[in-house]
């Protein structure tokens, strides 16, 4: 990446997926353009740039966060968690094939935000009901589904 | 047609979920290219003026700039109009709407790109705008363009003044309908990659890659043949990639020429806003003439439609407007005119329904004032004068099969128990509460005025592994189109879904198919399929015959295996490998076309389409009596489909277009200032939350259409058209006063509720 001369720069260390990052980057990068652009992890999606629609949403130390609001300075000493390391290296997460099987899925450009959003609610609720699931995903905007396919894979899984 | 088979009338697994879940999925915005470089456009900041000065310094001085190209950098044509040719890629020297693109900026980075563009500084001498509908007709000079009609459509059909003579009461009311976004998650983008052959090859989420291909290849001045069109995964369109990403398209071909470099454009959200196209907005005049016993006798209905600067898709939805206007009912006299207007706003075009949604919004707003004033139960009302097999459309078009409308009316009606809802309310201090119904009927693909396009085909090519490669030629923008095609495809073979791949759509592989519109890619693809099988069948079985040493009237060719006299002999792979090394023909070009209308377009009378997709929504909705708020607890959505290919697919069209119902009908709000957007993200312009969505049920009324594959309909854009009159109608029964214009903000509610006026 070719980067403007004489701007900022800091010297940023940051764990991702479970592998120490080193890199220096501007200071004004945002920390989804790190993401996407310097580490080709292109999961997390740009859609509205302002942290409305959660598209971009990545785990930054056990919590959800829109990574286009987040400078990637401010990552410094975290540990972040995108869809790429969510998956398992086989097969799926057991919420993956529930949006399979729940028939969730459209166009597809908001589940990588969806689904790392309904991890965190399975993870910070264990048996959520249809009310926390809809108060764990309402940042998170679908434009195709109207929801109800969703709903029906996160309350525990599709069960 | 109650025949079983193995995939079609299943609701499999959509094949492209994998990639989605995991985030795998590549879209255009995932795609980096060695030696890539970046444009951007830059556009007009005033609503309507010409232009006198470009001086593009201040953009050259930033790092990383390579160049400016407009108008005059254009080897070929400037023109991208779709229909109509009034739409220049570059503005020059008049500029029409702020977004008006006046030329792009080329650099190393998109952020650099994206900078400069900002920068390019244009002066103008400004003109008087005009934003409404009102304005552009009352206009005597300094017209838009020839002048400020875009185009007209008519209907006229029996005699109204005899109608009216005949009618014992004489009903008018006046609607409104208001701009749509589609905000599509993805935003609009392309690749565009020079080859050494002097063509181009393009990438991106493009629901129409023919119109791509015939756009690049005007503004190059280059042959079709050398433009290859390849589409992309698509986050979404909802009709707003039909058009645009021909402009698009252009631009960046344009630059990757000149710099012979690929060049990626990615529009930013509040750019994608500002610049492309949206839902027309409508003004809607009724006079109906009924009797006492509720017959619709004569009707005269007048549409305009705000355009926006150029005509785009205005055509279209100005016909289809027409020829929905008085929704699925019996009616004998009829006089429409449905006229688009131009305005200094941005573009209405395409989106889902192309006019449908508007013209239902005021015929099922009609319908429920008429029931009002005759004293005649809604749903009776409607069921006194629906379309069944055997009637004359509104165009005089006889309808004999596949004719659901009656049984999506009743079927809703008696699955949420209307009759109880309607009569007893459950108002409280805090809420009030109704009940609303709206049918709709819905022309399948792209009808009288659109014909010489509604061909489409699909390759499909059969390899020596037995795996089965199948191209098509329209788009899959998440409605699950590369699912229910692998479906279709599996059965007319007769083998197992995954040995087939759906290519992506690429111009090099099938030829011209028309658009991916106008919910046409089920029938159009699906009979494209059973053309391409037909075709093969005769082949397999030949070669199995010959393989097997038999006749080919005793093979069948069932589940992967063959076999001779219902006795199982050999299986596909092998019957594969054997058509190679016989050096057989292993493909064949499908083609299907919707078979010639007849259709008089300056009467309006005739087959506008060859068969119609028929909906009824009921809504159930709460209002609150102090914030003016509207709850949309439940949705029962009925849709005659024909034949549901995968039915939970299905369903997730209908909530999916039930939703955006939904926000038309009560959040999504356009403001501009003097032409500029202000609602354009989504801070400010609402979209419905998993938090604001009630509940859907989906009705399928299978209804078999015997020129539609498998029996089947289209169903993408139904799924929208209903919902909003339904809501609307049910607020109105909840409140006591006719809602004739959406959205119906909190203010518009309260404003009624409490007896103020607008």
């Amino acid at each position: 990446m070719l980067y403007v001369e004489n701007v900022e720069t800091f010297d940023l260390s940051v764990t991702i997926n479970g592998m120490e990052i080193k890199r220096t980057v501007p200071t004004h990068l945002r920390l989804l353009d790190f993401l996407r652009d310097d580490l080709r992890l292109t999961g997390a999606k740009e859609v509205c740039g302002e942290g409305e629609c959660g598209a971009c949403t990545v785990i930054m130390d056990g919590e959800t966060v829109n990574s286009c609001l987040i400078l990637a300075v401010e990552a410094h000493g975290t540990n972040i968690q995108t869809i790429e390391g969510v998956t398992p290296a086989e097969g799926l997460t057991d919420l993956q094939q529930a949006f399979i099987d729940k028939h969730s899925v459209q166009c597809g450009y908001c589940i990588p935000g969806m689904i790392l959003s309904a991890e965190q609610v399975q993870c910070d609720c264990e048996n959520p009901d249809r009310e926390t699931v809809k108060q764990g995903l309402a940042g998170n905007i679908c434009r195709c589904t109207g929801y109800k396919k969703i709903l029906d894979a996160v309350e525990k899984d599709g069960e | 047609m109650s025949k079983e088979f193995k995939y079609i009338g299943k609701s499999v697994p959509r094949v492209d979920a994998v990639g989605k879940v995991t985030g795998q999925t590549r879209f255009i915005t995932d795609e980096y290219l060695d030696r890539m470089i970046y444009a951007y456009p830059f556009y007009s900041d005033i609503p309507f003026g010409k232009i006198t000065a470009i001086d593009i310094s201040p953009a050259a001085s930033q790092p990383g700039f390579l160049g400016v190209l407009s108008a005059s950098d254009i080897p070929g044509q400037n023109q991208v109009g779709v229909i109509i040719e009034d739409q220049p890629l570059f503005a020059d020297p008049l500029v029409r709407f702020i977004g008006d693109s006046i030329g792009i900026v080329v650099a190393e980075t998109e952020s650099a790109a994206r900078q400069a563009a900002r920068l390019v500084n244009i002066q103008y001498e400004e003109f008087n705008p005009i934003f409404s509908i009102n304005d552009s007709k009352a206009a005597t000079g300094n017209f838009i363009h020839d002048s400020n009609v875009a185009c007209q459509h008519q209907v006229d059909k029996g005699d109204i003044n005899t109608g009216f003579a005949a009618a014992d009461q004489i009903i008018e009311a006046d609607f409104k309908t208001q701009f749509q976004e589609h905000y599509y998650l993805e935003p609009q983008g392309c690749i565009a990659i020079p080859e050494e052959n002097g063509g181009i090859t393009i990438h991106g989420s493009i629901q129409c890659i023919y119109y791509v291909q015939k756009a690049v290849a005007r503004v190059l001045g280059i042959p079709q043949s050398v433009v290859k069109v390849i589409q992309t995964p698509i986050g979404g369109a909802f009709g707003g990639k039909e058009d645009i990403p021909s402009e698009l398209c252009a631009r960046a071909a344009l630059a990757a020429v000149k710099f012979n470099r690929p060049v990626k454009m990615v529009y930013n959200r509040r750019d994608d806003v500002q610049l492309t196209s949206k839902r027309h907005p409508f003004q809607i005049h009724f006079k109906v003439g009924v009797s006492n016993a509720g017959k619709l006798l004569a009707a005269h209905i007048r549409l305009e439609e705000n355009s926006g600067a150029y005509a785009t898709l205005s055509t279209v939805v100005s016909y289809r407007s027409s020829i929905h206007a008085m929704g699925p009912y019996v009616i004998p006299n009829i006089k429409v005119r449905s006229t688009a207007y131009y305005t200094n706003l941005p573009t209405t075009g395409a989106f889902r329904g192309f006019g449908s949604p508007q013209a239902t919004f005021g015929h099922e707003r009609m319908m429920d004032i008429i029931a009002d004033h005759l004293g005649i139960d809604p749903v009776e009302l409607r069921l006194k004068n629906v379309l069944r097999p055997g009637d004359l459309t509104q165009t005089a078009q006889k309808l004999e099969v596949s004719v659901g409308a009656e049984e999506t009316i009743t079927s809703v009606r008696d699955r949420s128990s209307w009759n109880s809802l309607r009569q007893n309310n459950q108002n409280d201090r805090r809420y009030l509460t109704g009940i609303g119904i709206a049918a709709s009927h819905y022309g399948n693909c792209l009808g009288a005025a659109g014909w010489a396009l509604d061909g489409a085909g699909v390759k499909i090519q059969i390899r020596r592994d037995g795996s089965v490669g199948l191209a098509y030629g329209l788009a899959d923008m998440g409605q699950g189109a590369l699912t229910v095609i692998t479906q279709m495809a599996a059965d007319a073979l007769g083998i197992n879904s995954q040995r087939i791949s759906v290519l992506a759509p690429n111009t090099d592989l099938v030829p011209d198919s028309g658009p991916g519109v106008a919910s046409r890619n089920v029938v159009m693809t699906g009979n494209a399929i059973r053309d391409a099988a037909a075709k093969l069948e005769p082949i397999l079985k030949t070669a199995a015959a010959e393989m097997l040493g038999t006749d080919a009237e005793s093979i069948k060719i069932e589940n992967d295996l063959i076999f001779v006299d219902d006795v199982k002999k050999s299986d596909f792979n092998i019957l594969a490998d054997y058509l190679f090394v016989g050096n057989s023909q292993m493909d064949m070009l499908g083609w299907w076309h919707v078979p010639a209308l007849e259709y008089d377009p300056v009467k309006g009378i005739g087959e506008a389409y060859f068969t119609y997709s028929y909906a009824t929504h009921v809504a159930k909705v709460r209002v609150d009596r102090l914030t003016g708020l509207v709850f949309v607890d439940k949705i029962w959505a009925a849709h005659d489909i024909g034949k549901a290919i995968n039915p939970a697919g299905l369903e997730g069209q209908v909530e999916g277009g039930t939703t955006q119902g939904i926000g038309w009908a009560l959040t999504e709000q356009f403001k501009f200032d003097r032409g500029r957007v202000l609602t354009d993200n989504l801070s400010t312009y609402l979209l419905p939350t998993i938090a604001d969505v009630g509940e859907v049920e989906t009705i399928l009324v299978e209804n078999p259409e015997p020129l539609g594959p498998w029996g089947a309909k289209g169903i993408g854009e139904p799924a929208i058209i209903p919902t909003a009159a339904a809501i609307a109608n049910a607020v109105s029964h909840a409140i006591g006063v006719q809602m004739n214009e959406i959205p119906l903000t909190p203010e518009k509610v309260l404003d009624a509720i409490e007896g103020r006026t607008h």
